[in-house]
């Protein structure tokens, strides 16, 4: 279900959900969860099924409650566009949450900071912890360890026989780590990669570390 | 007026023209002045357009005493058209007959060309001919009052019929029907359908199911053309590539046939093959520059417009074409056809070599190109099919749930519905006489709630209930949403190619357009471009410089197979290598490879079931040849595949074409066991279809069209990207999503439905088994690939099936970087 990596000595836990624990801190990192995106569908005539937005609250819960973390960070994209619905449930959720919420925000949050200020979460451009620099788009700052989201990294994987297959994944390449999206409703943007790069692939149960090859 | 005095006028007509009604033709008019409905069977190009346009006008004399002086406005008859481009041809031909009749009616195209303005103007004053397809047909439908439109409206001609009862667009021109057939009770409807096997049916689909059969004609016009087959043949077999190239080693021999003929065109089955053949024959034959010309659906339309005046007017010597060019407009220039590649069926062929010798009595001529060395096999084959008359039949769609969901969110965006009423016309259709009351009330449930019951807190919103029971759709931007989304046919979003100084060239597929980089050259619409920069959905391009190395754009056009009548005579052909007596040209050509393939293997006997088996670098391959066409090879394998992994953990890739499939793996695994197994049973072959996870992936491919269709998907507005961003999403997502989520979706079961039965053939699978069962099964191990297995294990296009974990399969696997 996990699996640990060590960043400039720190101790980082990758879950198959698709959250990092950062187990210094004691904080999750969680990017792209696109909140409000079945809704927002739904309001505009497309009939996604409804159970597919409880599987993302589902899946908080669960994650929270595996790594008993005291603070979550958003990497962006938490809300998908404007407020709906689905607020209401998030609001709901994180009042029962014990955690600290802070988020960094991304593209999709159009939503006003101040609807999440006055619910006590903090909204905020970037976080610098120590020597890691926490963003939602991938950025290279000198002497900094970068953690971001907005991709959605996905990965294909060959084998023999030709088989094929595309999964989701965290993304290492020098001094930068890509999230994979953690929202259930979510698409895939496939990386392309170069000699160096760390790539572990998550599975519905697993975390993976992929094999290299040369094309 | 009786009905002698109607034909006399129409006979008159005639004289004038210097021609002679076809009995077909007379017949025709009699039958639709008595009042039936009817289909017409005749061949493009025989005169079925006055065939019914006539006795319209003729029904119209009858009905009006001043017809000569100013007609009743409105609509009076409609003529549906599968393809726009016909439209021009059609409208001119009931021009010159209006003009003659000296009548007051006015001719009028709507079709996706259709000026914006000349549409309103329309709106405002219906042309008393209307000329239109079966999607512009649903807009109308989805314009408000539209009832009135269609009032006064006496008679429908669906041409072409055949082309749309084999597809969803069938479903969309039943539907329709239904619903004016309603507007108007004595709407009269005919159809005109080329040979197809299943004519019979065709009637009944276009009909319905309330429709009492004594009431209606099928008229045949037993016209029988001559046309000649003829394979274009290298100097050297040995130079022959195995596998399925572009054809272009014999362009020399496709020159010297454009010399010969007056017109030529070449017909390729890809777009990509339609530039390439179009760019190599100018670059080695440049003389015919200005006299070639290019034709595909890609290309803007104005240039299309062009090409087939050029060719009318004989200022062509030769188009290199796709399917655009397979149906309609006569090009009486027309002397030679050349067919590249296979054109995986008869019915196709046969329109094709339809194309040339357009003239009453005149030969039409058609050189087969086999691209690779096999292909000849089919040449041999098709000639047979066109000597004996086998034509495919069209199988017509059943419940197809997307179509009626597009269709019901039609007439909401119009004037609403009332489901009772509604539900009646549908039921009558061909394509939904089996509907339950349960599957409609889910399907009402869908477009009011977006689910199967009103829940808390959700925001759906698209059709409204009323309280009379009235469901409309009231939201301007939904309505707009779903006008512009209406049609059945699913592409790849395209995109436009545009130069940077403003000419519009034509279209191309955003997955090829996401390819290339900026400074990269590609051949598109016959000209040298180099990428400038994608911009709102725009790709701006200017000329390439002079020597740019180029890539040919790629089109991810659909996979035929071929039919049950094809492969049969397929395999008669293959069966006859062994009997040097019985050779035709094609398969004494080929003598050199079923050499080499009798060397290595063998080729099988009419009582013999071929299994090759051989290592290489890839894996372990078996290769297994029933001859039954690329989709019943395709469920074969998977169900092998699948019965093969019960056994012990292992992934197999799966490749098939239209004579044998392939089970490839990374382990090695035994043929006997197989055999001994008897993996090859028919029992229990539906459950096995289905677990095989190879269903699940075709159903995937499926759904795509399935959610575009229902509206699931917003493929967006042109030019307007950006705005609507948070509404996209892959339609891999969705199904992914629905699979988790709503499994019982009546359109997502509609995805493994038509995987069996459109997809996968599970009946004609099941016959193969069968007849397979009676061979002698015959396990040559080969050394190394046989000419027979080239062409398969070459294929790219792989499915596969694996019973091994995903974290198994997964540390098997690598991902590559580009160094």
């Amino acid at each position: 279900m996990t699996l640990e990596t060590t960043i400039n000595d720190q101790l980082f836990t990758m879950h198959s959900s698709g959250a990092l624990f950062w187990n210094e801190k004691n904080t999750l990192l969680i990017a792209d969860v696109h909140l409000g995106k079945v809704t927002h569908f739904r309001k505009n005539g497309f009939a996604i099924p409804n159970d597919a937005l409880h599987k993302n609250f589902e899946k908080l819960i669960d994650v929270v409650d595996f790594f008993k973390a005291s603070t979550i960070l958003f990497l962006g994209d938490l809300f998908h566009s404007t407020k709906n619905s689905e607020w209401d449930l998030f609001i709901e959720w994180s009042k029962q949450c014990t955690c600290e919420l802070v988020l960094i925000a991304g593209n999709h949050d159009i939503i006003d900071a101040k609807n999440y200020e006055s619910n006590g979460i903090e909204v905020v451009d970037y976080i610098r912890m120590d020597d890691f620099l926490l963003t939602h788009h991938p950025t290279e700052v000198e002497g900094m360890f970068n953690f971001s989201g907005h991709i959605h990294p996905g990965i294909v994987l060959r084998g023999l026989g030709r088989g094929h297959l595309k999964l989701p994944c965290f993304f290492q390449r020098k001094n930068q780590m890509i999230l994979p999206a953690f929202g259930a409703f979510t698409g895939l943007g496939i990386m392309k990669l170069q000699e160096g790069d760390v790539i572990f692939a998550v599975t519905n149960e697993e975390v993976v570390q992929i094999k290299m090859s040369e094309k | 007026m009786t009905q002698k005095v109607l034909i006399d006028i129409g006979k008159s007509f005639f004289q004038r023209q210097n021609w002679n009604p076809f009995p077909f033709q007379l017949e025709t008019w009699k039958a639709f002045l008595q009042g039936k409905n009817g289909l017409l069977h005749a061949p493009t190009g025989s005169g079925k357009t006055f065939a019914l346009w006539i006795p319209i006008v003729l029904n119209y004399i009858r009905k009006n005493k001043n017809y000569k002086e100013k007609a009743p406005p409105g609509l009076k008859a409609i003529w549906i058209t599968p393809l726009r481009a016909l439209s021009i041809e059609i409208k001119q031909a009931a021009e010159k007959m209006i003009l003659d009749l000296e009548l007051p009616l006015t001719v009028g195209i709507r079709t996706g060309d259709t000026s914006a303005s000349e549409r309103a103007k329309q709106k405002t004053k219906m042309p008393d001919l209307l000329i239109t397809t079966p999607e512009s047909l649903q807009l109308l439908l989805a314009t408000k009052g539209y009832e009135k439109i269609f009032k006064n409206c006496e008679a429908i001609v669906i041409d072409e019929w055949h082309e749309l009862l084999g597809t969803k667009r069938g479903v969309q021109m039943e539907l329709a029907l239904s619903r004016l057939k309603t507007i108007v009770p004595k709407l009269q409807v005919w159809g005109i359908s080329a040979t197809i096997g299943n004519l019979a049916q065709a009637q009944e689909v276009l009909f319905g199911v309330n429709q009492n059969p004594a009431e209606t004609v099928l008229v045949s016009a037993n016209i029988n053309k001559k046309i000649r087959v003829e394979s274009i043949l290298p100097e050297k077999m040995e130079t022959y590539p195995y596998r399925g190239h572009m054809g272009l080693h014999l362009l020399d021999q496709v020159a010297e046939i454009i010399r010969g003929s007056k017109t030529t065109l070449v017909f390729t089955n890809v777009r990509s093959a339609c530039e390439l053949w179009f760019q190599n024959l100018l670059e080695k034959y440049p003389e015919f520059a200005g006299e070639m010309a290019m034709h595909h659906g890609s290309i803007s339309r104005e240039t299309r417009h062009w090409v087939e005046n050029a060719i009318r007017n004989e200022e062509l010597k030769v188009v290199v074409c796709t399917s655009s060019l397979d149906l309609g407009v006569d090009f009486a220039p027309v002397e030679s056809i050349v067919q590249v590649g296979s054109p995986k069926g008869v019915a196709r062929f046969l329109q094709r070599a339809g194309r040339s010798g357009h003239q009453p009595g005149k030969e039409s001529r058609v050189y087969f190109l086999a691209t690779y060395a096999m292909e000849l096999i089919e040449a041999s084959a098709l000639r047979k099919a066109v000597k004996l008359g086998l034509v495919e039949d069209r199988v017509p769609y059943l419940n197809s749930y997307d179509v009626l969901i597009q269709y019901l969110n039609t007439l909401a965006v119009s004037d609403g519905f009332y489901p009772d009423e509604i539900y009646k016309e549908v039921k009558s259709t061909f394509c939904f006489q089996h509907i339950t009351r349960e599957d409609w009330q889910w399907i009402l449930n869908f477009l009011v709630y977006g689910s199967q019951s009103l829940q808390a807190y959700d925001e759906f919103k698209k059709v409204e209930l009323d309280e009379d029971g009235l469901m409309i759709i009231r939201s301007r931007r939904t309505a707009m949403h779903h006008r512009m989304q209406i049609g059945t046919i699913v592409g790849d979003a395209s995109m436009s190619v545009k130069f940077l100084s403003g000419g519009y060239i034509g279209s191309i597929e955003e997955s090829f357009a996401s390819r290339l980089q900026p400074g990269d050259t590609f051949i598109f619409g016959g000209k040298r471009l180099q990428l400038f920069a994608i911009k709102n959905m725009q790709v701006l391009v200017q000329k390439a410089p002079a020597g740019s190395k180029s890539k040919v754009v790629s089109w991810s056009g659909g996979r035929m197979s071929f039919s049950a009548q094809m492969s049969e005579l397929l395999r008669q052909e293959i069966h006859l290598a062994n009997q040097p007596e019985e050779l035709s040209v094609e398969l004494k050509a080929l003598e050199v490879i079923f050499k080499r393939q009798r060397k290595e293997s063998i080729i099988p006997n009419a009582d013999e079931f071929l299994i090759e088996t051989f290592k290489t670098r890839e894996g372990y391959h078996a290769v297994f040849y029933p001859f039954e066409g690329r989709f019943v090879h395709e469920a074969m394998a998977s169900v092998l595949a699948y019965r093969m992994s019960l056994l012990s953990p292992i992934t197999f890739s799966l490749a098939f074409n239209d004579y044998g499939f392939e089970l490839l793996s990374d382990q090695e695994f035994s043929i006997e066991v197989l055999l001994d197994n008897n993996l090859l049973s028919t029992s229990y072959i539906h459950a096995d279809l289905q677990q095989s996870l190879n269903a699940t992936e075709m159903a995937r491919r499926k759904f795509r069209d399935i959610a575009v269709i229902a509206g699931l998907v917003f493929t967006g507005m042109p030019g307007k990207a950006v705005k609507t961003k948070h509404l996209q999403s892959g339609t891999q997502l969705l199904f992914e999503v629905f699979k988790d989520y709503e499994p019982d979706n009546l359109l997502l079961q509609q995805a493994y439905s038509e995987t069996f039965e459109h997809q996968l053939e599970e009946g004609r699978l099941l016959l193969a088994l069968e007849r397979i069962a009676k061979q002698k099964i015959v396990v040559k191990e080969c050394l190394k690939p046989t000419p027979f297995s080239f062409p398969i294990i070459t294929d790219r296009l792989r499915e596969k099936l694996s019973s091994e974990t995903l974290a198994e399969r997964i540390k098997k696997m690598t991902a590559s970087y580009l160094k």
